[in-house]
């Protein structure tokens, strides 16, 4: 903020007051210096924790690198063998691109409706807020992870019910047909975060708003898709971008439900459990950075797309 | 860079110094220098408390040495080995699998203990043939704790029930197949057997028996597309007529005892490791005992092989490899040290530790000891050890095996692709 440092240099040296050490350092090295020294703490942990293991990746995913020996330079043959052949790496972003493009809308639509039932002035919001909450809290977690193993196996509780009404149900999470539609409804169940973030979105809409369009006979649905929406498209757009690089990134479910193999017949090989596989099942550390470099590629063009059409769709009217 | 010639005094002096502190050395070592050892295996629980256990009573009689042990489960061991062997921050005594063994010691990052052979390490009991499990190119890198092979489990409350004797030893398929089958009718359980048509070891075994090996001694594919063929449609039929637990069941084995056919109830026999029968007695309530794999076919060899469960290897970066070596002879030779440790770790090694151990044993300890020492002609010579990418191809084979089993291939389109990815993975 450029008045601040106006106004605390056009102070000048005050007698009896001790300068703070802000504008001690202004003083000294000016005010861009000094905001690299408050920003310093954060600075060293992003270049050393982030940018840094992030430049050797880098590196790492143009050689062949087994974490014991050195790594050995070998250009662009990672990438190569990724686009050329690597039948593992076609079924892995099959599986990922139909979990993010199933996932995503669902829960959001699942989100947006609970949202909307949420904000109609209910007694005890906040409990509900938080009873509807939880599951995002525990949903990437190993224990929930195993508890869907337990709902959706051959003698667990959602065959149980399909029972009562004479259906034979299979294992679920180990027939490759329905495997992943399992992690689909896990990732939906997690709602939690979209809705709170919708609500504050609902809050926004001015009732004004609506009590013109009652005056003018407008039903509630047509409310809904005519005020509601409209207004709430920013944070539409927030939520899809945020939740599409969630869903693309997603691991522990899949990781802990088939045990690490992406199984049965690699119906639920998610591309960060394949990346994890050549990376600490095989040891191919090199291949694993061009991996999860074509990731970043991945995820990179999807939100850059989401930007771009947004102007089309999101409406920002303040 | 500068460098000063030293003179001749001092070079003279210096080496009297070095000859006169080499002669006194070692009696030092032995008895005085201290040592600080880390430990990293994998394992369950009771392993955890009998290794620590074995490292208390070992600091006891040597104060001068301090243990740090760690532990973690299989799945997440290799990772952390490997990230600590990579961060150059290797634990000294490491647990070792032979499937590893080959690529961690030609990678430069085992000691050779061959030198040690003649003092920290005399390996008292240990035959020649146990010893070979750790050899890599003429060096001694790992010593087996404990030898193993693949085994059969049975529910026998659940043959008794059928009216059936409790088989005590090898059977054919077609004999176990028509077994499960009877008890199946005369009991609750649904199926018969696990379905072991994507189980590594047991492939192994049966290839064996027709004389061929899984890998060859070039660390090329053994088997071929008919034999990959047969095994799957061996299997493809013991499906069609209901003697295997389901593909969709199946596809929940998740290598453990836990999830085995047995232990969820699911069929009265399932294939494992000799050394987990203690663990499947102490998850099931009725009784198990334990067989061979099935025979392909009356007086079949050669199937089975001693396979060391697990090795102690030495970090090449251990500061202290002697002492790391001194502290594995204590582990699997020493009479306390094995009394605690029993047999969880498999059968051990050493003949004097096993005639030590044997009277102590309980009777579940009793019939793992008397099932390696009784195999026989049914045990054939240990194979080389697998190839890098093996890992890899143990996955493929579950994910063919899968395709085959839910009928997306036939056992010949799946053998094909099963020989021809393999051959790819083993090339890279």
């Amino acid at each position: 903020m450029p008045q601040t440092s106006d106004v605390m240099s056009g102070l000048g040296p005050v007698p009896n007051v001790r300068p703070t050490l802000r504008q001690r350092l202004v003083r000294g090295i000016g005010p861009a210096g000094a905001a690299y020294v408050f920003l310093f703490p954060w600075l060293a942990g992003f270049l050393v924790l982030t940018l840094g293991p992030a430049l050797y990746s880098l590196y790492l995913s143009f050689t062949d690198y087994d974490l014991i020996g050195a790594p050995r330079w070998t250009g662009l043959d990672n990438y190569t063998r990724i686009a050329t052949n690597d039948p593992k790496f076609a079924a892995s972003v099959r599986v990922t691109l139909t979990f993010v493009l199933l996932s995503v809308p669902l829960k959001l639509a699942f989100a947006l409706g609970i949202a909307v039932m949420l904000n109609r002035g209910l007694k005890g919001l906040t409990l509900y807020r938080a009873i509807f909450y939880l599951p995002s809290l525990l949903g990437t977690s190993v224990a929930i992870a195993i508890l869907w193993r337990q709902l959706f196996s051959g003698d667990g509780l959602v065959n149980g019910i399909l029972g009562q009404f004479g259906i034979d149900g299979p294992s679920w999470i180990s027939t490759p047909d329905t495997a992943l539609y399992t992690l689909v409804i896990l990732a939906i169940w997690q709602f939690g975060s979209p809705m709170i973030i919708f609500l504050a979105g609902l809050r926004q809409i001015p009732g004004d708003i609506y009590e013109a369009a009652e005056m003018d006979g407008a039903s509630k649905v047509r409310q809904f898709w005519r005020i509601t929406l409209p207004l709430l498209t920013p944070v539409i757009f927030f939520n899809a971008v945020v939740q599409t690089i969630e869903a693309f990134k997603a691991f522990t479910p899949a990781f802990i439900i088939s045990g690490g193999t992406g199984g049965p017949i690699d119906a639920t090989l998610f591309y960060t459990l394949y990346l994890y596989q050549e990376a600490f099942g095989y040891f191919r550390m090199g291949y694993a950075s061009a991996l999860a470099w074509i990731l970043l590629v991945i995820i990179a063009f999807f939100t850059a797309f989401s930007f771009l059409t947004a102007r089309y769709w999101v409406h920002y009217d303040d | 860079m500068s460098y000063t010639k030293p003179d001749r005094r001092a070079l003279l002096a210096g080496t009297a110094a070095l000859t006169l502190s080499s002669l006194v050395a070692p009696t030092i070592a032995a008895a005085q220098e201290d040592a600080n050892l880390r430990l990293f295996w994998w394992g369950s629980t009771p392993r955890a408390e009998r290794t620590y256990a074995v490292a208390d009573q070992y600091m006891a009689e040597n104060p001068n040495v301090t243990i740090e042990g760690e532990t973690v489960g299989w799945a997440d061991y290799w990772t952390r080995l490997a990230t600590q062997v990579a961060g150059r921050n290797a634990p000294d005594v490491i647990q070792m699998d032979y499937r590893y063994i080959f690529e961690y010691a030609r990678r430069g990052a085992l000691a050779d203990l061959s030198e040690y052979r003649n003092d920290a390490l005399p390996l008292e009991g240990f035959e020649e043939a146990s010893l070979q499990g750790g050899m890599v190119d003429d060096g001694l890198y790992g010593v087996s704790l404990g030898a193993n092979s693949s085994a059969t489990m049975i529910d026998a409350d659940a043959f008794e029930a059928a009216g059936l004797e409790v088989p005590t030893g090898a059977m054919t398929y077609d004999a176990m197949a028509d077994a499960v089958m009877q008890v199946v009718e005369a009991t609750d359980y649904e199926y018969g057997m696990h379905d072991a048509s994507g189980h590594e070891p047991q492939l192994e075994n049966w290839l064996r028996q027709r004389g061929t090996p899984l890998y060859t001694d070039d660390g090329e594919l053994g088997f071929t597309v008919e034999d990959a063929t047969e095994w799957f449609e061996m299997w493809a039929d013991l499906r069609e007529r209901g003697v295997t637990v389901p593909p969709d069941q199946q596809a929940l084995y998740q290598r453990s005892i836990e999830t085995s056919a047995v232990t969820l109830g699911q069929a009265p026999v399932s294939f494992a490791h000799s050394n987990q029968l203690t663990g499947y007695r102490e998850l099931n309530d009725s009784t198990i005992t334990m067989i061979p794999l099935p025979l392909i076919e009356e007086g079949a060899t050669g199937g089975h092989y001693r396979k060391p469960s697990q090795l102690f290897s030495v970090s090449s970066s251990a500061e202290n490899p002697e002492a790391a070596a001194a502290f594995i002879d204590y582990f699997v030779t020493n009479p306390e040290a094995v009394e605690v440790l029993e047999v969880e770790r498999g059968v051990p090694e050493s003949t004097v530790a096993r005639e030590e151990l044997a009277p102590k044993l309980n009777e579940a300890d009793q019939a793992q000891l008397e099932y390696i020492e009784n195999l026989g002609d049914l045990a054939g010579p240990l194979p080389p050890p697998p190839p890098a990418g093996a890992g890899e191809v143990e996955a493929l084979l579950i994910r063919v095996s899968e395709q085959v089993a839910f009928g997306q291939q036939t056992p010949a389109e799946g053998a094909e692709q099963l020989v021809s990815e393999a051959q790819s993975i083993l090339s890279r």
